[in-house]
Parts: structure tokens; C-alpha cells; sequence
């Protein structure tokens, strides 16, 4: 089942056009339009509340919004199949005892009935891929905070999305899972487009391509240098944060920001 | 005579043993016992109105009308846990409105209370042969619809907005569930009573998901832990001369005690 975007080019991933998103008449975001290149890595930084998650959700058509998303030139509802999502972890409910295998499992069987041999030689790929394979038969409920992270990262990548759509992947993550996760993806950013909701974009720097800065509103929207600046980063969490230039890379000091 | 009830009896506590492994098993991953609970309570009121307008209109199963009371509800709150996070508020107030429907319909139906009586506590070696059909009618499309959708359901209790991102229409699933464990309520409601139904429904399978551990072992378990429970109830009965659904719900507590030992 290969990819009908894989290869393509400079084609625009995402479009959206003055979105607003509003629960109960509360507005969460507020007039956001950007446009995202495939393949291309996008972070989303901003403090707690700034609607993070909310523009991700409305990015994959699952909260009603105002204004215009698309993807690939058709509505998010009409791409799910191209679209990979990893919620945030606390999202998910530990009192089914699934093991790690039919988590990665779930979205390729969930819409038939058997499991064929080739689904689970995609599920274990996946797993080899963030170095969770070993555990195929331990229950999930009983793994870490960062072996389950990685589990569910498997699960995103093992229908082999076109836009992966990731929020807050690492909150869980020792260095060394953090760093495997990164390695992973740079590769896939090579031919899949990324968008990573982060408190810490340090670690990502080299490999990002945009920076959005998002409370309510878009800040900014440009390449980490020219987002990533003092000034900006006061605007967005309400306090001073220092961030050191070397050439084209920059680093935000005292990187996990939950202000 | 006395066989016929017995093996009744008998057949009706192994389909309630599927309803536990089944529904009983996904209510306790969804955390939504408090739920079968108030569906049951929701099922005692649609059952008293139902006696009260046979024995003053026209002549209706309550169990009938215990049953669409119990998927109204089941709607209802399927789509209010989709709007809202905590709708174990809405689930007490369905309860509280169960049981003054319940106790409006039985005051005025006093001189027939034993009947409703019978839903309250239920009497499994009291069952007609509409009762069986009834009862096995209902375990059969539960459980062919569980099974169907299985996959899915689980998807759903585990992590509702990815499936929903991958296109599962979520909002039907979960009312999907909350209609099978109406269903599954109103087909113990006879045999246990609405105070026994948490008993046999969900204490086996909280007991199974204990020892057990995975999905399918929490299935298996919860099937043998009410399989015990309900024949050891029946078979006691006779020797004790007390109501089966209590001694079942009894060794079904014992059994959940043993298993927070383990
Ligand atoms: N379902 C909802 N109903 C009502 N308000 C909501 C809902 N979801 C989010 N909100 C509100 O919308 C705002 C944005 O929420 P969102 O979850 O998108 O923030 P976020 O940037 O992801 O925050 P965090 O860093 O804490 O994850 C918050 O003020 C939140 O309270
Ligand atoms: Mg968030």
C-alpha cells in the first residue's frame, strides 16, 4: 500500500485559512493561516492553554472550526487514511489490559476482522523502529511512561501516514528515548510531513523547518532563526528567556518552558 | 416440575456468564460500572411502569418496556459522555429519576408489588419459557454484535480520539456499547433483580480483570468466575432454601475479595 504523495515535492501539505476554533463560545484559537510544505517539519511551541492541541485537533477534523483546513487539497475528514496521530499520553485509558502488540495492531485491524501475517510484520517494523519489539507480548499498562510514548509513536507511524501529526511526544521521554525518537524522525521527515506540538524545541533545532508560535493567536511563523528570538519568546510566555545564536542555530536556555 | 426450573435455572446462569465475560468485561475497562448500575435502576422503573399499565390498560411484558427505557437512556448518556467528561452526574440523576419513577408506579401498584418485587431482586428458578426465550434472544445479539464490532469497541475504550482521527465514528461505537449493556441488563433483570445485576455483571469481570490480566483472560475469567458464582447459587439455594442471586452475588464478592490479595 505505498503512498500517493510519496515523492511529490513541494506540494503544499496543509492549508489553513483564518481558522477559529471556539468550545462553548470560549475562543481557544483565533484566526490562524498558515501554509505547510510537504515534507517538511513543523514545530508548534506555546504556553499551557494556548491551543495547542485544539489546532491539531482541528487540523484532523475532529473539533468543528470556522474558516478553512485542507490537506492535500481535500477536507481533514477525507484524508484520515493519510494521517497519522499521536494525542497526548494522558489521554489514553490504561484500565484495558491490551498488550503492546494490539496497540500497534488497533489501526491496521480495527476496520476488519482478522489480523493477516502482513499486518503483524507491519506492526513489528514499527516497533523495531523505536526499539520496542522485545516487548510484542508485555501488557502496556505495565510498561514506563517513555516505552509507552514510544508504543504509541508505533502506532502512529505503522499505517504509514503521509502527515504525522504528534502532540507533545517526548513529555514522557528519558534522553536516550528522546534521542532515538529524533533520530526517527529525521528519517521520516524526509519523505513525511511532521507536525510536533513542543515545550523544549533544543533538541529539534537542526531539523526543523518552521517555528509556530501559537498563544490564541500566531505569533510568528517563519524558520527557527527567525522565529526564535528573544523578543518573541516574551511575547509568547509573558517572561524573559535568553537564547544563544551559534550561526544559523540557536538555543532557547532553560528549554522545557511550562510557564 | 421442579427439573424444568432447575434446568432453566442452570442454562439461564451460563448465559449470564457470557453477558459478564462480554459486556461485563468492557464496562470494566471503560470505567463505566456506575452505568450499569443506573441501567439497571432505569430498568426496574421502565418494568414497574410496565406492570402498572397492564394491570390498568392493556397487557404488556414490563420487561418490554424495561428495555426501551433502558436504551433511551443508554442513548442519552452515550451522547453525554461524548459532550462532557464526567457524566457520572448524569448517570446519578438518571438514577434518582429510575427510582422515583420505580417507587411512584410500585406505590400504586401495592397489592401487585410482588411482581416488581421479583425485578427487584429476581428470582432465576422462577422462569417462564418466554422469559428463556426472551433471555436467550437477547445474550445472542449482544454477543454477535460484541464480537462484530470487538475490535473496534476496544479502539474506542482505549484511546477514543485517535480512533476517531482514523476515522471510527466514535459517538456510535460508545452508544453502540451503551445499548449492548441495556440489552444485557434487562436480560438479567428477571434472574438477579436490579440490586444483583452490578453482582453478577460486573464483580466477576472487575474480579477476572484482576487475576487475569489481558483482554481475552479477563473474557475467560469473568465467563468461569460467573459461571461459579451463579451455579454455586443455584446449587446452595436448594440446600439452603434462600434466594439464588444472593448466594451468587456473595461468592462473586468472595471471589473479587480473594483476587485483592493477589
Ligand atoms: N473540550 C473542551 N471544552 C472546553 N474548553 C476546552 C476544551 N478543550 C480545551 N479547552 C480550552 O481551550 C484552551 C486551549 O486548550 P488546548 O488543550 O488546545 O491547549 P494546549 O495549548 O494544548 O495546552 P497544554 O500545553 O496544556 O496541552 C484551554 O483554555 C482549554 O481550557
Ligand atoms: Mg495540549
Amino acid at each position: 500500500m505505498g503512498s500517493r504523495y510519496r515523492g511529490v515535492r513541494n506540494l503544499s501539505a496543509i492549508e489553513v485559512k483564518n481558522l477559529t476554533v471556539r468550545y462553548d463560545g470560549y475562543v481557544a484559537i483565533e484566526d490562524v493561516s498558515i501554509t505547510i510544505d510537504h515534507p517538511s517539519l513543523v514545530v508548534v511551541m506555546g504556553p499551557n492553554g494556548a491551543g495547542k492541541t485544539t489546532f491539531l485537533k482541528a487540523l484532523l477534523g475532529l473539533i468543528p472550526y470556522n474558516g478553512t483546513v485542507s490537506i492535500f487539497g481535500k477536507s481533514p475528514r477525507k484524508v484520515r487514511d493519510r494521517l497519522g496521530y499521536l494525542p497526548q499520553r494522558e489521554r489514553i485509558n490504561l484500565n484495558v489490559p491490551l498488550k503492546v502488540r494490539d496497540v500497534v495492531l488497533l489501526p491496521l485491524i480495527s476496520r476488519k476482522t482478522g489480523i493477516k501475517r502482513y499486518d503483524v510484520k507491519r506492526a513489528k517494523e514499527a516497533l523495531e523502529a523505536v526499539g520496542m519489539v522485545d516487548f510484542w507480548d508485555s501488557r502496556f499498562d505495565s510498561l514506563s511512561g517513555g516505552q509507552q510514548q514510544r508504543v504509541l509513536f508505533a502506532r502512529t507511524i505503522v499505517t504509514d501516514p503521509d502527515i504525522l501529526i504528534l502532540d507533545e511526544p517526548f513529555s514522557a521521554a528519558d534522553v536516550r528515548t528522546k534521542l532515538a525518537l529524533i533520530d526517527l524522525l529525521h528519517k521520516l521527515k524526509r519523505e513525511k510531513t511532521v507536525i510536533i506540538v513542543l515545550h523544549d524545541i533544543n533538541p529539534l533545532v537542526e531539523c526543523t523547518d518552521r517555528v509556530i508560535l501559537l498563544n490564541r493567536r500566531v505569533l510568528a511563523y517563519g524558520t527557527v532563526a527567525e522565529v526564535i528570538t528573544e523578543d518573541n519568546l516574551e511575547k509568547l510566555y509573558g517572561t524573559k528567556i535568553p537564547v544563544i545564536r551559534q550561526g544559523p542555530v540557536c538555543y532557547v536556555v532553560g528549554g522545557d518552558r511550562h510557564a | 416440575m421442579l427439573d424444568i426450573l432447575l434446568i432453566r435455572a442452570l442454562i439461564a446462569m451460563v448465559l449470564i456468564a457470557v453477558v459478564s465475560a462480554t459486556i461485563g468485561s468492557f464496562s470494566v475497562f471503560r470505567g463505566s460500572t456506575f452505568f450499569v448500575s443506573g441501567i439497571a435502576h432505569g430498568a426496574l422503573a421502565g418494568a414497574s411502569l410496565g406492570i402498572f399499565i397492564s394491570l390498568n390498560f392493556f397487557g404488556v411484558d414490563p420487561l418490554l418496556i424495561a428495555l426501551l427505557f433502558s436504551v433511551f437512556f443508554a442513548v442519552i448518556i452515550g451522547y453525554a459522555s461524548h459532550r462532557s467528561e464526567n457524566v457520572d452526574i448524569a448517570i446519578g440523576v438518571m438514577f434518582a429519576f429510575s427510582m422515583s419513577i420505580a417507587v411512584l408506579f410500585l406505590s400504586m401498584i401495592r397489592e401487585y408489588a410482588s411482581v416488581a418485587w421479583g425485578l427487584i431482586i429476581g428470582d432465576v428458578l422462577l422462569l417462564t419459557a418466554s422469559d428463556m426465550i426472551l433471555l436467550s434472544v437477547s445474550v445472542v445479539t449482544v454477543v454477535i454484535l460484541f464480537f462484530v464490532f470487538y475490535r473496534r469497541l476496544l479502539f474506542v475504550i482505549f484511546d477514543p480520539e485517535s480512533a476517531e482521527a482514523l476515522g471510527l465514528h466514535v459517538l456510535r461505537y460508545e452508544t453502540l456499547l451503551f445499548v449492548l449493556i441495556a440489552v444485557g441488563v434487562v436480560a438479567l433483570l428477571k434472574c438477579v433483580g436490579a440490586i444483583l445485576v452490578y453482582a453478577l455483571l460486573i464483580v466477576p469481570a472487575a474480579s477476572s480483570r484482576r487475576l487475569f490480566g489481558s483482554v481475552e483472560g479477563t473474557i475467560a475469567g469473568a465467563f468461569i468466575i460467573s459461571l461459579i458464582s451463579g451455579l454455586g447459587g443455584v446449587y446452595l439455594s436448594i440446600y439452603l432454601n434462600v434466594a439464588p442471586s444472593a448466594l451468587a452475588g456473595l461468592i462473586a464478592a468472595i471471589i473479587y475479595s480473594i483476587s485483592l490479595f493477589r
